[in-house]
């Protein structure tokens, strides 16, 4: 595996929902240690090129690659095993259950096995879960609150807290700014550029085009389906702005297939 | 001075937690007024060893009914079928030593694995057809009443003459004997009972020793004891009353087990959090890697194997299979998981709670049988209380959410 082979490639992924055809044939590339922003209008396809990616949806064709190798993503499950998380745009919580049951859920630590029966270490989830909090700086005051008491932003933190505790390779984020303070934005952002220095490489779909600024190395656009647009992220924020709201309401349509490749 | 603040952050802590645990506190508290106001009417009759131990007797095949029917209704479902499964399972039972001729011994394990197998197949119908659980449970309800009727049409009541499958329902753990201390009190009932006490007082204290290491908010310290003394004094009371009669009766046993065994899958293994979490957000839990197809399984085959023990508690307590065996048992478990905690909307509900649940609409039944108040105001009064947990419910859970 060399340093210039894609940690993630999907490769003309198509995907209709009845009627609507939600992905007409995207390429995606993902390089190691990369953060990618994702943008396009509501509806553009941008969550269900990232479900494809986690697993929840299967695509109706095309390919994935990670790091070379054709990959089987044929649920949620397979994805997260092969070190793929994402952070959903409803966060897919179980408002029922507490921090830490929330932060394991579908991966909860086991101190005993006997044949189908697991039993849980509740105390290694709840002392892992406060240290990921306090890694992530998130203010929540016990792990054994439960989930339906906390603030939009302290889900939110929850939901990241999740995607990002188990040493993962790619970290996919749908909207994490969404619904959040300005001071909460700044530490989301953090986060992100935090989690880019520890070597993870990372998806961030966002609406707010100076956070996709600030942290991504590269800008993805989506447009009914289709890939629009494939750039470095460069230039002064103004003029990038005016350039991408170009791409997303479909002022400009001159994308050539490579430009993004050069890179 | 000092001893006035401590005692108001004392009341504010224990005013904090109750409402914190309402549900929890609120259930015990009710059974136990419950069980007083009845003393109290029935002149003592109603806390006789005699009286509570028939209690426990005839709440067992509800009470095992009850804790599957948390699971289910804790992931979104509901199990119509189990009353007239229970029934039916328990005419296989008679019919398997009666006409089959095969032993006790081959014959429980036959029909705890055909309750299994109806489990599943319900399983199947709401997992893998996508049928609505109240649907594929209501023909589960008509065909196991059609099957039990076919079963039972020859002989109308299918006696069991076996002792040994008769004593689950009737018969007490024996005694050990030559000991000469308090004549007349069971007691091996009163051991298991102190040593049930005393494990539950170790386990805790560890339990909250290690908790301290991660969670500032572990319970205060005179809450904590409060809680200790509370639950063993509780223990000790059931314990004492049961060992004035006979002693602990196998289905107590039964019940026991079942209940011990459950909660421990709830609340400490992996599949019990799976089951929360499927029915605390199904999307989310499929999302993270659980299989809502493989919980829906093992929730309703876990249903279909309680059921059938429900339906070897019946045929067994009444020494005989009958055509009408298991009629509205479903109704009094889902009332009992309801009366228990369990919500309607999914992922919250606790074996404890069911169990409690069903003392409390056994123990209305029992104490107002005991007065002599006429079974239409029975069914009045049980719906006042169905309908008042559940108002209770609602209530807390607003203002919780607040
Ligand atoms: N599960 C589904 N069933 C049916 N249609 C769907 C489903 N998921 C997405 N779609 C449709 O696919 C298209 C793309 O939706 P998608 O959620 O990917 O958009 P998006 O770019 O994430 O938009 P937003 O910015 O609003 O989140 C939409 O037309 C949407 O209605
Ligand atoms: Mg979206």
């Amino acid at each position: 595996m060399s340093e210039t082979t894609p940690i993630i490639e999907m490769q003309n992924i198509k995907k209709n929902f009845g009627g609507v055809q939600a992905l007409q044939g995207v390429d995606l590339v993902l390089h190691h240690n990369e953060v990618l922003g994702l943008v396009g209008d509501n509806a553009a396809g941008k969550s269900t090129l990232m479900k494809i990616l986690s697993g929840a949806y299967i695509p109706d064709e095309g390919e994935i690659f990670i790091e070379g190798k054709k990959a089987h993503i044929a649920n949620p499950w397979n994805a997260r095993q092969q070190g793929i998380e994402m952070v959903y745009q409803d966060l897919a919580l179980a408002d029922n259950l507490d921090v830490a049951a929330n932060v394991f859920m579908g991966r909860e630590a086991a101190s005993v096995k006997l044949g189908p029966i697991s039993i849980m270490d509740e105390h290694y989830m709840g002392q892992e879960t406060q240290r990921l909090l306090n890694r992530l700086k998130i203010d929540i005051s016990s792990v054994r609150l439960k989930v339906e008491s906390l603030s939009g932003g302290q889900r939110q933190a929850v939901a990241i807290a999740r995607a990002t505790a188990f040493n993962n390779k790619v970290t996919i984020m749908d909207e994490p700014t969404a619904a959040l303070s300005v001071a909460a934005i700044d530490k989301v952002l953090d986060l992100v550029r935090e989690l880019k220095a520890q070597g993870s490489s990372i998806i961030i779909i966002s609406h707010r085009l100076e956070d996709i600024y600030k942290v991504s190395d590269r800008m993805m656009v989506l447009r009914h389906g289709r890939k629009v647009c494939d750039t470095p992220v460069a230039g002064n924020i103004d003029d990038f702005r005016e350039r991408v709201v170009a791409y997303i309401v479909g002022a400009r349509d001159d994308f050539a297939e490579g430009v993004g490749k050069q890179q | 001075m000092s001893t006035k603040r401590f005692k108001t952050s004392f009341m504010k802590d224990v005013s904090k937690t109750l409402r914190q645990n309402i549900r929890d506190w609120g259930m015990y508290i009710a059974l136990l007024t419950i069980m007083a106001i009845f003393t109290i009417t029935t002149k003592g009759v109603f806390i006789s060893s005699r009286n509570i131990g028939n209690l426990i007797d005839q709440t067992g095949y509800i009470a095992v009914l009850a804790v599957g029917m948390t699971l289910v209704i804790v992931i979104r479902d509901i199990d119509l079928s189990v009353g007239f499964l229970a029934g039916f399972l328990g005419a296989v039972a008679a019919i398997s030593m009666v006409s089959w001729h095969l032993p006790v011994y081959a014959s429980i394990p036959v029909v705890l694995g055909l309750g299994v197998l109806a489990g599943l197949l319900t399983g199947f119908l709401v997992a893998q057809m996508k049928i609505p659980a109240f649907v594929a449970t209501l023909a589960g309800w008509l065909g196991y009443r059609g099957a039990l009727q076919l079963a039972t049409m020859s002989r109308g009541t299918i006696i069991i003459p076996s002792d040994a499958f008769n004593a689950i329902g009737n018969g007490y753990i024996p005694d050990i004997p030559g000991i000469g201390i308090l004549p007349g009190v069971h007691k091996l009932t009163l051991i298991l009972g102190v040593v049930a006490i005393a494990l539950f007082i170790i386990s805790a204290i560890n339990n909250r020793r290690k908790m301290r290491a991660y969670d500032s908010k572990v319970l205060a310290m005179h809450l904590f004891i409060i809680e200790l003394v509370f639950v063993s004094a509780l223990v000790g009371a059931i314990t004492w009353v049961l060992a004035g009669y006979r002693g602990l009766s196998w289905t107590g046993v039964v019940v026991l087990i079942v209940v011990i065994f459950y909660n421990f899958v709830m609340s400490r293994t992996v599949l019990g959090r799976h089951i929360y979490a499927v029915g605390g957000n199904p999307e989310a839990a499929e999302l993270s890697g659980i299989s809502v197809k493989k919980v829906t399984y093992v929730v309703f085959a876990s249903m279909g194997l309680l059921a059938a023990l429900s339906g070897i508690l019946f045929a067994s307590r009444f020494k005989s299979a009958t055509t009408t065996a298991g009629t509205l048992f479903e109704l009094d478990a889902i009332a009992a998981a309801f009366v228990g905690g369990a919500s309607p909307s999914g992922g919250v509900g606790k074996v404890t709670g069911s169990i409690v649940g069903a003392f409390v609409m056994m123990s209305l039944t029992s104490g107002m049988n005991l007065m002599g108040i006429d079974i239409s105001y029975q069914y009045i009064v049980k719906a006042l209380v169905l309908a008042g947990a559940v108002i209770f419910d609602i209530a807390a859970r607003n203002r919780a959410r607040e």
